[in-house]
């Protein structure tokens, strides 16, 4: 009966983590000598959708009415292999023999845009999650 | 019989509402999950189809399952994501006062049942 909200939970913890990741992101934007000691990459969450709960009478149902709900789960968290940003910058002490720096493939207005994203993301799974609840304490009230 | 084929499709539909939220609410939680194909059930002609059974309309109300289904009319974003937040949410708003309508009206004939056996 309290499948919606754990799915909502489970959207909520999703959309978290791409903020979390968002973060670190941006806080490493100017990061050239990352955990490895190459310049930081920038980090992707990548989401997939979650079955519900394991079990042959769970397997069964979902295979005659097309998969019950589970949510949202993180796959991974994927680096993204595009190129470093080449910067001319001979003081840096990171700079290579012709002066040039590797610098994070971070673009902080494209995070930017990730992050409202995700927060608006968060926002329509707390309504959701606010529905669901108003919904069984409703069918409580059969009770009364 | 205590409570007659109307109740037994008021309590039918209340349980069918609560796994359509189950539906709209995974997809919302998809939202941004690349290939997600959105998911819905349809109660209200799964439970009109029983209404419309000429034989034992009560055996067939009380049979009537849901099945929570891919919806492949949707439209499909480039990352073949079909899920529409502000739609969603419409739905998930209507699908509630549908339930809470149902939820009025089912207590309501509670009540009438109880007042009749003298037991308010």
């Amino acid at each position: 009966m309290f499948d919606a909200l754990e799915i909502s939970a489970s959207g909520l913890t999703a959309e978290r983590l791409r903020m979390d990741v968002t973060a670190q992101n941006l806080a490493n934007a100017q990061t050239t000598r990352g955990a490895d000691g190459q310049p930081y990459r920038r980090k992707e969450v990548v989401l997939a959708e979650r079955q519900a709960g394991g079990g042959f009478g769970a397997a069964l149902q979902g295979a005659m009415s097309g998969g019950s709900p589970g949510g949202v789960e993180v796959a991974a968290i994927a680096e993204d292999q595009t190129p470093l940003k080449q910067v001319y910058d001979p003081s840096h002490p990171d700079a290579d023999a012709n002066g040039y720096v590797q610098m994070p493939n971070v673009d902080t207005v494209a995070e930017m845009v990730d992050l409202i994203s995700a927060q608006r993301a968060y926002e329509a799974n707390v309504t959701a999650m606010q529905a669901a609840k108003q919904m069984f304490s409703k069918t409580l009230e059969l009770l009364r | 019989m205590l409570f007659d084929t109307t109740q037994l499709a008021l309590e039918r539909a209340i349980g069918g509402a609560a796994q359509r939220q189950t539906a709209l609410a995974a997809n919302l939680a998809n939202a941004n999950t690349p290939g997600y194909q959105r998911v819905d059930v349809d109660f209200h002609s799964a439970l009109q189809g029983a209404m419309a059974t000429d034989g034992d309309q009560h055996a067939a109300v009380e049979q009537t399952a849901f099945a929570t289904r891919r919806d492949a009319t949707a439209i499909t974003r480039a990352d073949g994501n079909s899920v529409d937040a502000e739609a969603e949410s419409a739905k998930m708003a209507a699908n509630a006062l549908e339930q809470q309508a149902a939820v009025s009206v089912a207590h309501v004939r509670i009540q009438i049942l109880r007042s009749a056996m003298g037991v308010m």
